[in-house]
């Protein structure tokens, strides 16, 4: 069956989306769950500047509203990792990576600080330009296999995916959850609020692991 | 060499023609990998029949009665085929009377889509309407805050 | 000796498409314009997933379509904010007859039934319209709350339609309904919302 992620254990149907707990979806599901917990238990770092040359040193100030609404994306990103983790459908993964994308603009969007909104920017730009290789990668996988789910791809007995086929799906994945990779150096890191910063990286990381078994599976 | 990539990859202006020259280039080897042969066995085949008022989404029975769906798992969803068949009184009254409702049944309660989107894969359509919220509570919550 | 399907056929003038949209894409530099090509490059995956040509591919081409709108709505207010252009009043229709007759109402009033006759998303974007319009022509007086409590509301009638659709098959009918009528004001909500962002009532 599932040769990558062993054989799964649990099945959650809802019609033709059915979510599939195997040895591997339910560990990263699991490490999912624990940092949005993590995210939503805890409380932000707070970033002070020390300004050169005497002994003065400022606290940046983070209002409430502000908070507020990074720890509600930080949930949210987490949550959609959660369903990406388990879906069984190519193309339901696709659309969980989407938001996974849209929840990290949303994180870093919300910091008032021009840089960092420059930064922002340009990786939403990538993420929303990633939608494309990732909804025709999906597309194809059903116009050359005729199904989108990945237990029946698992069987076997459906024609092959062709190679470039796979690349797009993970060039999708690499452009959704580009965060921590590029703009995330020093520009997204500059925001303050630690854990909220590190949940970006967090779920692009379980994203690409999922794509690779979602490739390999195929 | 080595220095100067790292250089270029490091600034995040030059990260979208990063990413949409790599684009390019997979496209480029998809159409070298070309031809890919489509699988004539699809989910929900489209089927036309041009006699029908309802002309290109005609797909089978009058209200109330099951029609046959080929989905990917048709024991998960056993009330499937009924939405598909479904008008509502006022859409079955043109349906009836005029040969225009083909391609609006789509918009009207009932259809193949509705179908799809509301039964079978009724799980995008939570994902999507939710991205749609996330970018909406993004963009409202930018605008407001400089007031 | 491969054979060239009609599929493979339309698969190479789309990627010949996309691969010029990602070439110029690649070479633009103003900020502005990069969002406005990645919109361009959007269509030719949607005409990908066209391509399967099943009742499905209809049924994916509208998420697809969605999450590019909803990614095009955030990162335009955010160029915005990042490029500090917030602060310039745009000011309203003021034509006469618009100003004074009550042709807007009437025709808002049009749409808005219109809208709730088609249901789904395609009547919530037709009465989310008209109620953009007489925003756009009478101004708006400010009670957000009300809009989005409404838009919230809608969204967990449809979560509920979803459950029973899973869960209760048999009431199918009931769901199909609160599903329609749900999506139905949530994407009015939303897009009414969206319309009063730029007004002056500010």
């Amino acid at each position: 069956m599932i040769a990558v992620g062993g054989e799964p254990f649990y099945y959650l149907e809802f019609g033709d989306i059915v979510l599939y707990f195997s040895p591997v979806t339910t560990t990263l599901f699991v490490l999912a769950l624990l940092f949005t917990l993590f995210v939503l238990a805890s409380r932000p770092e707070r970033q002070v500047d020390i300004a050169f040359g005497s002994d003065a040193y400022l606290a940046k100030v983070i209002t409430p509203g502000e908070l507020h609404f990074r720890k509600f994306m930080a949930t949210a990103c987490g949550l959609a990792s959660m369903g990406a983790m388990v879906t069984g459908d190519v193309f339901d993964f696709t659309l969980f990576a989407s938001l996974v994308g849209i929840t990290n603009i949303g994180i870093v969007a919300a910091v008032k600080n021009r840089h960092v909104q420059n930064a922002a920017y340009q990786y939403g730009l990538v993420s929303l330009s990633a939608t494309v290789p990732l909804f025709s990668g999906a597309a194809m996988v059903a116009a050359t296999t005729g199904t989108l789910s990945l237990i029946e791809l698992a069987k076997g007995t459906y024609p092959a995916v062709p190679l470039a086929v796979k690349s797009f799906l993970v060039l999708g994945i690499i452009g959704e959850g580009m965060a921590p990779f590029y703009a995330a150096k020093a520009e997204m890191f500059r925001a303050p609020g630690a854990p909220y910063v590190i949940m970006c990286s967090l779920s692009s990381l379980l994203i690409f692991l999922r794509v690779v078994e979602i490739a390999m599976t195929m | 060499m080595i220095r100067r990539i790292s250089n270029v990859i490091s600034h995040f202006d030059h990260i979208l023609p990063l990413f949409a020259a790599a684009c390019a280039i997979i496209a480029a080897i998809a159409i070298i990998s070309l031809p890919f042969t489509y699988v004539p066995d699809q989910l929900y085949p489209k089927t036309i029949n041009r006699a029908s008022n309802l002309d290109p989404y005609d797909r089978g029975g009058p209200p109330f009665t099951q029609a046959v769906i080929h989905s990917q798992y048709p024991g998960n969803s056993p009330s499937a085929g009924y939405v598909t068949t479904y008008l509502t009184p006022f859409s079955r009254f043109l349906a009836d009377s005029t040969a225009h409702l083909g391609t609006t049944i789509v918009a009207h309660p009932g259809g193949i889509l509705d179908e799809i989107l509301y039964n079978t894969r009724g799980l995008d359509t939570v994902v999507e309407p939710t991205i749609l919220f996330i970018a909406f509570a993004i963009a409202s919550y930018l605008f407001r805050r400089e007031e | 000796m491969v054979v060239w399907q009609e599929y493979s056929i339309g698969l190479l003038v789309v990627l010949v498409t996309a691969i010029i949209g990602f070439y110029v894409l690649s070479r633009e530099k103003d900020d502005l314009h990069r969002l406005l090509l990645i919109d361009l490059v959007e269509i030719p995956s949607l005409g990908i997933i066209a391509l399967l040509g099943t009742d499905l591919a209809e049924a994916l081409v509208l998420p697809g379509l969605v999450v590019g709108i909803a990614e095009l709505l955030a990162l335009g207010q955010l160029y915005l904010t990042k490029e500090g252009l917030q602060d310039r009043p745009v000011r309203g229709l003021h034509i006469e007859v618009i100003d004074t007759s009550p042709a807007p109402v009437i025709i808002s009033i049009l749409l808005v039934i219109y809208g709730i006759i088609l249901s789904g998303f395609t009547g919530g974007g037709i009465a989310g319209l008209g109620i953009v319009f007489l925003f756009m022509s009478r101004g708006f007086k400010e009670n957000f709350s009300l809009i989005e409590a409404a838009a919230g509301i809608s969204w967990a009638v449809w979560i509920l339609a979803f459950f029973v659709f899973m869960f209760a098959p048999q009431y199918w009918y009931f769901a199909v309904m609160a599903a329609g009528i749900g999506i139905l004001f949530k994407v009015m909500a939303k897009m009414a919302l969206v319309g009063t962002m730029w007004g002056e009532g500010r």
